[in-house]
């Protein structure tokens, strides 16, 4: 035959790849030639600014007019808003203090027997003798309208997603974007809108609290067995009465879930809330104590915090459970006698401001921490400095910066670099001929990360990157709208923002993952471990975000570092809890198939509990990406750099632009990270079969 | 044959089809198929559809008792969702007591739910947050009837399926045929003419599920209700059924009395369901009694046939006979006529 075959369009080999293979290869191809390409072409690295849309001014200007749109509506809110708090503020703060305390006992005996009354009677008296109950009554006064507010708003999203079936794909998608954008970036546009004051506390945490009421009341009501809307249907109810008389309560429940994860999120973001101050509340008192380096006083405040936390979590949590009927004589008789024990000691009441029982403690707590310091500063330098010349700052800058000879004792040289890379062309290469040739790709990918630094990614890399690992997690869609979604942060100039943010984030999320991987082995083979780690992780989720800060203050001072510290603290629980689940729960005949073919304890967690754990556990690294985006804004606080410090500054300078743009790109961020995540997880639990 | 009274419910070509735009793909395979609901359902399951109720055609007379059996997932739910007006059919005719159901305003239909309709499910449906009494009067609740009346009624209901004692115990505290007496007396409540069973005794353990069935029957020969009642098994429904109907994929392919099922079974399939069924228990003389027409002149034994007698009864009594024997009714009135050999012949069907 004359006429020639035509030739594939791509070589043979090339067809033999598997999709992760082609996709590592093509990073990696992209990240050698931006590497090289680098030097000669600075736009490369640095997106020019000729090139930047002043997409940052366009939604402040837009924003701007929509916002004074709506001014008069928002500003006729704060003055409708004042009503109920002040009432609320009124009657909390005012009401003699062993009446709040006799009632709150009394609830909690109500809803949980003796253990929840003496919860609530020793968390309120510890509150009291902290000497900030004012404080503490305003920040709940805030709570209580911001809760009902949330709870109604978010029960009839719920219930409108559930009744209108085309508005609930839209509505979740609103809610996902919701939980991603960081809490401190709602605050600056609301400020503009309803002026300074505690109002605008009061509205962030309703809009920050409605979502997860709306979230579980969908949940619940999709729930409700077929079987019973049909009966519900069959009885002859119209359809109001078979959701209000069916439907709903059979979801309670779930709904009660919802009213929890409610006042938790009220309550944290009251707090976060604090920040714009003028208001005389618990995270004011927290933020001001930090400042002053009273480091007593703030761990006293946030401890008062933390009590708040546990006692409305706990409280409300009962709630979500098909609880017991506890006595209903005990709940009046402590009422009673609170009644009677209030009205005799009405004149002789100490005022609960001038209470400082516990300051003695707070003192020594001072000065203790003074002389801790002052002991081990050294020490405490040595871990710092540590951490960050060997750790960080290569991982933020690179090696070829981060290596000079005032830290490592030498600086870094073009034969260091060839040396790095042939070692882990080396390693590649052995992996690769091992039969993890994705594995062999992403070392040399990760060499190359690492001599130049997350901050400093070559921006073609990045995308590449980014659609490669999309389109192997779950396709063309996902690369595509990853890219796109970070190409808006790259052309409205936040992007170098947006790389230190991703770098510290990234390292907290990969500290997390390796040890909250490993604690939650341990706690998986070990049960005695898991007791001991199970009350410590749902005290860290109970704690409001807030409140993190202040330990590794106390330690570290302002910096990266505690930032990075807080981040982890913060975001280790996810990864600890779904590592030790998905390993824990393989099923048993899984088990017993690998015992009976003679595997041992070792071999049976490598080879039969990992695999089948794997999608748990990715679940759970995605919790951890976006508890650590969430932190990463508060921990702006205390010293990060990139787009948590932006929003932060935002805040204080009024610059919804800023402040907007900025919580965009952290959601897209937290967004691309979670799809790609979550991609990773469907797909491995397809590959399970699952 | 004309009926004087509208049947209580008639389907006609009654189809429900899941899948989106159902209706036109339909009527769009309909047309393409010439009309043969059979090649039209191929077409449909070719193109991912699912055709769960296809071309459904039957009537249930007012006091009937008609059964509903197939295997699992061949439509029987999905037809009794029909009827109820739970799902929307996707085309057909349904008519209860003659109105046009398909048609009716969602007024109508809360209306027609509220005073002729009452349906019992197979896991029961429930409501958990509500007391016995509370389950049982809902129905009453809905339509605004008074607290003290809702519960006279409900006692009343409960005490007919022997629950009383327990009316003010939550559903979880109750066992699993406890709680289908709640489910049953809920659907009796406001005592309507149309019951719908969807295999309400399957999820309980056998002596349970016949001591209900037992109850069942003698709830039905004192109320009288038109029933459709949908089961998988094969010894409930001829125990129960006035008629039964087979289904299959989606397709009604036999309705009978239970001894036409048992004996003249439509095809394999029907045939399979009654293998193991002692048919000599269940057919009864006159499915094999030929006309008098057919009368020898002379029949020399007569061991006292009567048409209602099943063949077991019958053969036992003709173990001696070879001739045809005569049957006479109750009065004593020669009414026809049985060949040994047909009785031995019917009762062999399941071994060929
Ligand atoms: N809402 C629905 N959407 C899609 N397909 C459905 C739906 N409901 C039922 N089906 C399908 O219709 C077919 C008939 O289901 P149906 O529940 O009527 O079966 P069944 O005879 O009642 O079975 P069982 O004895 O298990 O209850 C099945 O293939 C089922 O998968
Ligand atoms: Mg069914």
């Amino acid at each position: 035959m004359s006429i020639a075959e035509p030739a594939p369009v791509t070589a043979p080999w090339v067809g033999r790849l598997t999709p992760g293979t082609r996709a590592a290869l093509i990073t990696l191809i992209a990240g050698a030639v931006t590497l090289l390409l680098a030097p000669y072409l600075p736009w490369i690295t640095i997106w020019p600014d000729a090139w930047t849309l002043p997409a940052t001014q366009w939604v402040d200007t837009g924003l701007g007019l929509v916002l004074n749109l709506i001014k008069p509506a928002a500003r006729w809110f704060s003055w409708l808003m004042e009503f109920p708090m002040t009432w609320a503020n009124f009657a909390l703060v005012s009401t003699p203090w062993p009446l709040v305390i006799g009632v709150v006992t009394a609830l909690g005996w109500y809803l949980g027997g003796a253990s929840m009354a003496a919860l609530g009677f020793l968390g309120l008296i510890f509150v009291l003798a902290s000497g900030y109950w004012v404080e503490s009554m305003n920040t709940l006064a805030l709570v209580a309208v911001s809760v009902p507010l949330a709870v109604l708003t978010g029960g009839a999203i719920g219930i409108l997603a559930n009744e209108v079936p085309r508005v609930k794909s839209a509505v979740q998608a609103v809610l996902d974007i919701m939980q991603t954008v960081p809490t401190f970036a709602y605050l600056t546009p609301l400020l503009l809108l309803f002026g300074f004051g505690p109002v605008v506390g009061l509205i962030a945490s309703a809009i920050y609290a409605a979502p997860p009421m709306a979230r579980n009341v969908i949940l619940g009501l999709e729930r409700v067995e077929p079987e019973i809307k049909e009966a519900a249907m069959m009885s002859g109810g119209n359809r109001l009465q078979q959701l209000f008389l069916v439907e709903i309560p059979t979801a309670r429940l779930q709904i009660m879930v919802g009213v929890n994860q409610c006042l938790m999120a009220a309550l944290s973001m009251v707090i976060i809330a604090a920040v714009i101050g003028g208001f005389n509340d618990i995270g004011w008192e927290v933020l001001l104590t930090m400042r002053k380096a009273q480091f007593g006083q703030a761990l006293l405040a946030g401890l008062v915090i933390v009590v708040f936390a546990v006692v409305i979590d706990r409280m409300s949590a009962t709630l979500a459970t098909d609880r017991r009927r506890f006595d209903a004589r005990v709940t009046y008789g402590i009422l009673g006698a609170t009644v009677i024990v209030t009205a005799l000691s009405l004149g002789f009441l100490p005022d609960p401001a001038t209470l400082t029982l516990l300051d003695p403690v707070a003192d020594s707590v001072d000065s203790s921490l003074g002389d801790f310091t002052a002991a081990n500063g050294a020490a405490l330098n040595t871990i710092k400095n540590g951490a960050m010349f060997y750790g960080l700052l290569p991982l933020r800058i690179g090696l070829d910066e981060a290596v000079l000879p005032f830290t490592w004792g030498f600086s870094w040289t073009p034969a260091m670099s060839a040396g790095l890379f042939a070692a882990a062309a080396l390693i590649g290469a052995v992996m690769a001929l091992r039969g993890n040739v994705v594995g062999g790709l992403v070392v040399l990918i990760g060499a190359g990360i690492l001599e130049t630094g997350v901050a400093q990614m070559p921006w073609p890399f990045v995308l590449i990157a980014v659609a490669a690992l999309g389109w192997v997690a779950s396709g063309w869609r996902l690369a595509v709208i990853s890219v796109l979604l970070l190409s808006t942060i790259l052309i409205s100039g936040l992007w170098e923002r947006a790389l230190l943010s991703l770098y510290l984030s990234g390292a907290a999320v990969f500290a997390c993952a390796v040890v909250g991987g490993a604690i939650g082995l341990l706690c998986a083979v070990s049960p005695l471990a898991w007791k001991i780690m199970r009350p410590i992780s749902d005290m860290l989720q109970t704690i409001p975000l807030f409140v993190f800060l202040i330990p590794v203050l106390m330690f570290f001072q302002i910096g990266e570092f505690s930032a990075f510290l807080a981040i982890c603290a913060y975001a280790i629980v996810p990864m600890i809890r779904y590592t030790r689940h998905g390993l824990v729960t393989t099923p048993d005949e899984l088990i017993e198939a690998a015992t009976s073919s003679g595997a041992t304890e070792w071999q049976i967690m490598r080879d039969v509990r990992a695999p089948y754990a794997a999608p748990t556990i990715l679940l759970g690294l995605n919790q951890t990406i976006l508890y650590a985006f969430a932190m990463l804004v508060i921990a702006a606080l205390i010293g990060t750099t990139g787009l948590g410090q932006s929003i932060y500054l935002a805040l204080g300078q009024a610059d919804v632009g800023l402040g907007v743009s900025s919580g965009a790109a952290m959601a897209i961020l937290a967004l691309v990270a979670d799809r790609l995540v979550q991609g990773f997880a469907e797909e491995r639990r397809k590959a399970l079969g699952l | 044959m004309a009926t004087p009274a509208p049947a209580a419910i008639e389907c006609r070509n009654l189809w429900q089809v899941f899948g989106p735009d159902a209706e036109s793909q339909l009527s769009a395979a309909m047309e393409q198929a010439g009309g043969d609901p059979d090649v039209a359902a191929g077409n449909l399951k070719e193109k991912g559809y699912i055709p769960a109720v296809r071309d459904a055609n039957f009537e249930v007379m007012p006091g009937e008792l008609f059964v509903i059996m197939g295997l699992s997932g061949s439509g029987k739910s999905t037809l009794i969702r029909c009827i109820s007006h739970l799902l929307g059919a996707t085309s057909g005719e349904i008519r209860i007591e003659g109105e046009d159901i398909v048609s009716a305003s969602k007024k109508r239909l809360i209306e027609l739910r509220r005073k002729k309709l009452g349906m019992v499910f197979q896991h029961f449906g429930l409501f958990p947050h509500m007391s016995v009494a509370d389950n049982v009067g809902f129905p009453l609740k809905v339509q605004g009837v008074s607290r003290k009346e809702r519960r006279q009624r409900a006692m009343e209901v409960i005490s007919l399926v022997g629950l009383e004692g327990r009316e003010d115990a939550f559903p979880r505290e109750l066992s699993g045929g406890q709680r289908q007496r709640v489910g049953i007396a809920r659907s009796l409540a406001v005592n309507p003419d149309i019951w719908f069973l969807d295999e309400p005794f399957s999820a309980l353990d056998p002596l349970i599920r016949r001591q209900l069935q037992d109850e069942f029957l003698n709830i039905q020969a004192t109320l009288k209700k038109s029933i459709v009642f949908i089961t998988h098994d094969i010894t409930e429904a001829l125990k129960l059924a006035d008629r039964i109907a087979i289904m299959r994929d989606g397709k009604i392919v036999q309705i009978g009395t239970p001894a036409e099922i048992v004996l003249n079974p439509a095809d394999d399939y029907v045939r399979e369901f009654s293998r193991d069924v002692a048919k000599g228990q269940h057919a009864c003389v006159d499915s094999v009694m030929r006309p008098l027409d057919q009368k020898p002149d002379n029949m020399p034994d007569d061991p006292g046939l009567r048409p209602g007698m099943t063949l077991d009864a019958a053969l036992a009594a003709c173990m001696q006979c070879y001739e045809p024997v005569p049957v006479h009714d109750e009065n004593g009135v020669l009414t026809g006529i049985v060949h040994p050999a047909d009785l031995v012949a019917a009762l062999q069907v399941e071994t060929k």
